[in-house]
């Protein structure tokens, strides 16, 4: 490159005024294109590119405790709202998702409450979120219940974690619930690490139930040819990763495997690359990989997914505005219509 | 932390108890998996009692609202 080829865009310093709506504050971002406010405002327009690009199917990467923290109906409204094609989750994040379904709550509380108290009253803690046992103790009991009808209807069929959650959605009444919202709206969720939950757990109580005859099975192998099978029918696939972890490595791992490499990235997570762990690598080490194109529309944001998610799903909304209505490809294909 | 000769015998104590309706009812794992009810008062108690390894406040909890409640009456 040439000197001045490195000098092409200045620095426009925001400017902020009242009021001021979320989308024009990423605007300013976007002026900046600094920093954390470059890689956010860039995060918007890859969304906002995933969504109106007709043949993307976008996969939500969810990890983390964003749903006991407060991201749970926004989540579920995106599912609603078909902005999201595709839920691939930590078996946690449903757990939590129906702790509250089934009547529990999560409760503000503090990073500095003395842990060994909580312990005593039964109250655990997500950094300074608070859930009471009696969230997971009644959800244990009531899918407990929920696993025995699954396992006497299925009879020792084994089921996808796509499968479960759908068996799980249907049971579930509560309209703010992901797990519901996906099963209304036909929205697989992959939860590729499901024993690593409550929802292992439940297993364990179900099946030990003196004279059960039919145990549920859930088959963790199943579900590869069913994700690789979504990235291999859509023309282009886009994936938004909070955190990280096994939700993030299983889309990547689809779009590898699918021969086709991501169109489109976001990943926000507070992870660093230098562990070589997979949650902080790089997107431009994923490229290395050919999980996501050289040439895909990227960017990864360092930051707190519940302060940033909420921002960029708020821009984006503002953007495409109230009558925006989006057809995912794949419904197309399923209806016919491509 | 009381050895278990020398605790009174609630569900409560027992390990395998769970909150259920902090601090009056417990979830029991024992008794689900024997197909009985398995959540009973804190301050009941069977004959598969096990000491709990880490105590924590359901028995001390129960303990008082049972006696605010006799108060009461």
């Amino acid at each position: 490159m040439r000197r001045k080829d490195y000098l092409q865009n200045p620095v426009e310093h925001m400017k902020i005024t009242a009021p001021l709506t979320v989308d024009q504050l990423m605007r300013q971002f976007k002026n900046s294109g600094s920093f954390g406010a470059g890689r956010v405002s860039a995060a918007c327009d890859v969304y906002e590119k995933m969504l109106r690009d007709k043949e993307c199917t976008v996969f939500f990467a969810l990890s983390g405790a964003l749903v006991p923290a407060g991201m749970r109906k926004l989540v579920a409204d995106l599912i609603r709202s078909r902005l999201v094609d595709v839920v691939v989750s930590t078996g946690a994040s449903m757990v939590h998702d129906a702790i509250e379904a089934v009547g529990g709550r999560h409760y503000k509380g503090s990073w500095l409450d003395d842990d060994y108290e909580l312990y005593k009253y039964h109250i655990f803690r997500i950094y300074d979120v608070l859930v009471p046992e009696e969230g997971f103790v009644r959800l244990d009991y009531r899918l407990a219940e929920v696993y025995n009808q699954i396992a006497d209807e299925r009879k020792g069929e084994s089921l996808s974690s796509r499968e479960f959650a759908w068996e799980l959605g249907k049971r579930l009444d509560d309209p703010n619930s992901i797990l519901r919202s996906a099963y209304e709206m036909d929205v697989p969720v992959f939860m590729p690490a499901v024993r690593d939950s409550e929802f292992g757990f439940i297993h364990w109580l179900h099946s030990s139930q003196l004279d059960r005859k039919n145990v549920l099975n859930v088959d963790a192998f199943k579900e590869v040819p069913e994700i690789c099978g979504i990235c291999s029918r859509s023309p282009k696939n886009g994936m938004i990763v909070l955190g990280g972890g096994v939700p993030r490595n299983t889309v990547q791992s689809a779009a590898l495997a699918s021969k086709k490499g991501l169109d489109y990235a976001v990943v926000v997570t507070m992870d660093r690359p230098e562990t070589g762990g997979l949650s902080g690598s790089t997107l431009k080490e994923t490229v290395s990989w050919g999980k996501v194109k050289g040439e895909a529309d990227s960017v990864m944001v360092i930051g707190d997914a519940l302060v940033i998610f909420p921002l960029m799903a708020a821009s984006v909304l503002e953007r495409l505005g109230a009558e925006f209505k989006r057809a995912p490809f794949l419904k197309q294909v399923k209806q016919g219509k491509k | 932390m009381k050895n278990s000769k020398e605790t009174t015998r609630y569900c409560g104590n027992c390990d395998s108890h769970n909150s259920y309706e902090y601090p009056n009812k417990v979830f029991c794992s024992t008794r689900y998996a024997q197909n009985k009810k398995p959540i009973v008062e804190t301050l009941w108690c069977c004959s598969d009692w096990n000491l709990v390894s880490q105590e924590c406040y359901c028995v001390k909890e129960a303990l008082k609202e049972k006696k605010l409640q006799a108060r009461q009456r």
